[in-house]
C-alpha cells in the first residue's frame, strides 16, 4: 500500500501484478485433479491395447495361412485404435474453457492469464502424453507389435515401423497439441456467442469442407490431393497443423477476452 | 436492538444502563468493540461509534493498548443526567397536564405520593 | 474515508434490458456495504461489472483506483463469490479449497478448516453431488477464508439453513473485526443482515433508489396507522413512501419524525411503528404495484 491516512481522498493504488503472476497457478489448475488428466485416459488407453492384443491373439491363432496373416496384420497399419486419446484430448481442451474459465475468472484472474496458463498447460500435456505414446510406440516396435505383430502406435500416420523416437515424439506432441487448442478454441466460441455461435461455426465449417470437397471433386483433383500427402509427408502434415493450432491459439485469445462466463 | 432508532445510540445505552446498575463499576474494563458487535451481532463499525460516544461524553476513557474503562464519577454524571432527562421527558408534561386538568400543585404531590404506595 | 469502489454513469445493456442504467456510487474501504434489491435488480449485473466479468456499456468503473477489466493487480485483490459459480468437472471441495490459495495470498487455510467443519462440509464429494446448501457453502468458505482486500458475496447462501446461514453472519463479523476488510453482500434476505450492514445500496430495475448509511436510514421512515381521517390530516403535505387501507383504516408510511411531530400524532390518536430496512426495501421497490397484498 502506497496511499495511507495521509491523503484521504485518493483511492489507495492497485499493487502492480509482479510476482503475482498467476499463469503457472492457472496451468496447475488444469491438472489438479490427476484422476481425470492422467490415470483415465491412461487406463482407458491400456484397456484398449488389451482388448487389441487379444483380438491379435486371435488372428494369429484362427489364421493360419500365413500370407492370409500377413495381410491381416498388414492392414492394422491403418488402426485407429489409439484415436480415443485425441478425442479425450479435444474434450479436455473443450472442457478446459468451459469449466475451468469460469471457476478461473472466480478466483479473480484475467482472461489474458488464463489464456496463456492454459497454453501453458496444454503444452505440458501434449507433451506428457507424447511422450507416454512414445514410449508405447517404441516398445511397440521392439517386441515385434507386443510379439504379435500388432499394430497401434506404430500405425502409418504415426510415423509407421520405422520412425525413429523422436519423429514420433514430434508427430505425437503435434497431434495433442492440436487437439487441445482446437477443442479449447471451439468451446470458447461458445464462450462468446453461446449456442448461436455453435451453430454457424458448425454451419460453416461444413459448408467449408463439403465446399473444399465438391471443389476437388469437380476438378478431378482427388489424385493430386492424395499425392500431396504423400509429398508432403508425416513431418509436412505436423507443420500444417502447427499452423492451425496456432491459429487456434491466437483465435481464442483474442475471443477469451471479450468472453463472459453466464451462469 | 429495535428499527426506530441508530444501534449506535441504542449501544451506547445498553453500557450506560451497565454503568447506572454498577453491573460495570468505575475503572472497570468495558468489552472491546468487536465483542460488543459479536455479542449484539452488529457491524463493529457501528458498536465503536457507540462505544466513541461514550468516549466524548467522558463516561468511558481509552488505556492506550488496553482497553476502554468506566471513566471515575462516571455514574454520579449519569444519574445526574437522567434525572435532568426524567424531568424533561416524564415531570414537565406531567405538571402541563395536571394544570391543564386544574389540579394543584399539593394535590398532584399527594397523588405521586400515593402512586408511589407511601 | 477513502473509496475503494467507484462507479461514475455506468451502464449494463442487453438486447432486450437495461440490466444496469447510469449508476453512480462508491463504497468506502473497510466497510461492509449491502446491495439490495428484488431479483433481476441489477445486483448480479452490477458485480460483475464491478469485478471485470461483464463489460460496461458505458461509464467507468474504479476499484483501488483503477479500471478492474484485465487488470491482474487489481483482480488478485478482489473476490467475487456468486452463487452462479462453476466449477470443473468432477471437482471436489478439496480441489477447490487446494487451488484457492494459489489465486488468494491471504489465505487462511485454519480458517477454512474451521469453517468446513462448521458448515459439515464433506471434502471428498464431487461438487456435483453437493446440496444447495452444501456448494453455497464452499463459496461462503472461499469468500471468508480468502480475506481478499474486496470481497463480494452475491446472494452467497442459497439453499444454507438458518443455522448455517447464522454461521457465516458470526464468522464474517468476527473475522471482519480482526481483519478490517471491504465487504459488499447482496442479498434480499434484509431482516438477517441488516445488523451487518454499515453501508446500503438499494438498486432497482438498473438504478440506484438508495445510497445511505445503514444508521441513516434507521428510523428514517414511520408507519402511521390510525383511522384515515386522522392519519390524513397528520400527513397532510408530507412525501408518502407507502400507503395501506383497509375499511376505514389507514397505513401510511412517511420520513422521519421529530419528537414534536409525534407528540402531535399521539394527540390525534394515531400509533406510529417503526419502519425496518427490509420493509423500506419493499415498500421503496414494490412502489409501481398497489401494494395491497402488503401487511404493515
Amino acid at each position: 500500500m502506497t496511499t495511507t491516512d495521509t491523503s484521504p481522498r485518493t483511492a489507495p493504488t492497485a499493487e502492480p501484478a509482479g510476482s503475482g503472476s498467476r499463469i503457472v497457478p492457472i496451468a496447475r489448475l488444469h491438472v489438479v485433479n490427476r484422476m481425470q488428466v492422467l490415470l483415465v485416459p491412461a487406463m482407458i488407453l491400456l484397456f484398449i491395447l488389451l482388448v487389441n492384443i487379444v483380438v491379435w491373439w486371435l488372428i494369429v491363432r484362427s489364421v493360419t495361412d500365413p500370407v492370409d496373416r500377413a495381410d491381416a496384420l498388414d492392414g492394422l497399419q491403418w488402426s485407429g485404435a489409439s484415436f480415443y486419446v485425441f478425442v479425450y484430448a479435444v474434450v479436455l481442451g473443450a472442457q478446459a474453457v468451459g469449466f475451468v474459465f469460469p471457476y478461473a475468472l472466480g478466483m479473480s484472474v484475467t482472461r489474458r492469464d488464463f489464456w496463456l496458463g492454459s497454453a501453458l498447460a496444454f503444452v505440458g500435456l501434449a507433451a506428457l502424453y507424447g511422450a507416454f505414446m512414445t514410449l508405447f510406440a517404441v516398445i511397440e516396435q521392439a517386441t515385434g507389435g507386443w510379439g504379435l505383430g500388432g499394430r497401434m502406435f506404430t500405425v502409418l500416420y504415426f510415423g509407421g515401423e520405422d520412425a525413429t523416437w523422436y519423429q514420433r515424439f514430434g508427430l505425437f506432441f503435434a497431434a495433442f497439441l492440436f487437439c487441445f487448442f482446437v477443442g479449447a478454441v471451439v468451446s470458447t466460441i461458445y464462450q462468446r456467442w453461446r449456442v448461436n455461435g455453435m451453430l454457424v461455426f458448425f454451419a460453416a465449417l461444413t459448408l467449408l469442407l463439403l465446399g473444399t470437397a465438391a471443389l476437388i471433386t469437380l476438378t478431378e483433383s482427388w489424385p493430386a490431393v492424395g499425392s500431396w500427402f504423400a509429398a508432403t509427408g508425416a513431418g509436412g502434415v505436423v507443420a500444417w497443423s502447427l499452423v492451425i493450432t496456432a491459429l487456434s491459439a491466437v483465435v481464442g485469445f483474442l475471443l477469451i477476452r471479450r468472453s463472459t462466463p453466464r451462469g | 436492538m429495535d428499527d426506530s432508532r441508530p444501534i449506535f445510540v441504542q449501544i451506547a445505552e445498553l453500557i450506560e444502563n451497565d454503568v447506572v446498575s454498577g453491573a460495570l463499576p468505575e475503572e472497570s474494563q468495558v468489552p472491546s468493540t468487536n465483542e460488543f458487535a459479536a455479542f449484539h451481532r452488529i457491524n463493529p463499525a457501528t458498536a465503536g461509534k457507540g462505544v466513541n460516544l461514550l468516549v466524548d461524553k467522558g463516561i468511558l476513557y481509552k488505556k492506550r493498548g488496553i482497553g476502554m474503562f468506566v471513566a471515575h464519577g462516571a455514574r454520579d454524571r449519569l444519574l445526574a443526567d437522567r434525572r435532568n432527562q426524567f424531568q424533561n421527558e416524564y415531570v414537565r408534561p406531567l405538571v402541563a397536564e395536571a394544570e391543564k386538568l386544574g389540579i394543584t400543585g399539593e394535590q398532584l404531590v399527594q397523588m405521586i405520593a400515593e402512586g408511589s404506595g407511601a | 474515508m477513502t473509496a475503494v469502489i467507484e462507479a461514475e454513469g455506468l451502464s449494463k445493456h442487453y438486447r432486450t434490458v437495461d440490466a444496469v442504467d447510469d449508476v453512480s456510487f462508491s463504497i468506502e474501504e473497510n466497510t461492509i456495504t449491502g446491495l439490495l434489491g428484488r431479483n433481476g435488480a441489477g445486483k448480479t449485473t452490477l458485480m460483475q461489472l464491478l469485478t471485470g466479468q461483464e463489460f460496461a456499456t458505458r461509464g467507468t468503473i474504479r476499484v483501488f483506483g483503477e479500471s478492474p477489466v484485465e487488470n491482474a493487480g487489481v483482480l488478485q485483490r478482489l473476490s467475487f463469490i456468486k452463487e452462479s459459480q462453476k466449477y470443473p468437472d468432477d471437482f471436489k471441495p478439496k480441489h477447490v479449497f487446494a487451488t484457492a490459495p494459489w489465486f488468494f495470498p491471504n489465505w487462511d487455510a485454519e480458517f477454512a478448516a474451521r469453517l468446513i467443519d462448521d458448515f459439515r462440509l464433506p471434502l471428498n464429494r464431487r461438487i456435483k453431488k453437493l446440496s444447495r446448501g452444501q456448494l453455497s457453502a464452499v463459496g461462503v468458505i472461499v469468500g471468508l477464508a480468502g480475506r481478499a482486500p474486496i470481497t463480494f458475496f452475491d446472494e452467497p447462501y442459497l439453499g444454507l439453513d438458518a443455522v448455517a446461514r447464522q454461521i457465516f453472519y458470526d464468522r464474517l463479523l468476527e473475522d471482519y473485526a480482526e481483519h478490517p476488510r471491504t465487504v459488499v453482500l447482496s442479498t434480499h434476505l434484509i431482516d438477517e443482515v441488516a445488523n451487518l450492514l454499515e453501508h446500503v445500496i438499494v438498486i432497482d430495475q438498473g438504478r440506484i433508489l438508495l445510497d445511505d448509511d445503514a444508521e441513516s436510514l434507521r428510523g428514517s421512515a414511520t408507519t402511521v396507522v390510525g383511522t384515515r381521517a386522522a392519519v390524513d390530516s397528520f400527513v397532510g403535505g408530507r412525501e408518502v413512501l407507502h400507503r395501506d387501507s383497509l375499511g376505514g383504516l389507514a397505513s401510511v408510511t412517511v420520513g422521519r419524525l421529530d419528537p414534536a411531530e409525534r407528540r402531535e400524532a399521539a394527540e390525534l390518536g394515531l400509533e406510529l411503528g417503526p419502519v425496518s430496512l427490509q420493509q423500506l426495501v419493499v415498500q421503496k421497490t414494490g412502489a409501481t404495484t398497489s401494494g395491497i397484498e402488503q401487511s404493515a
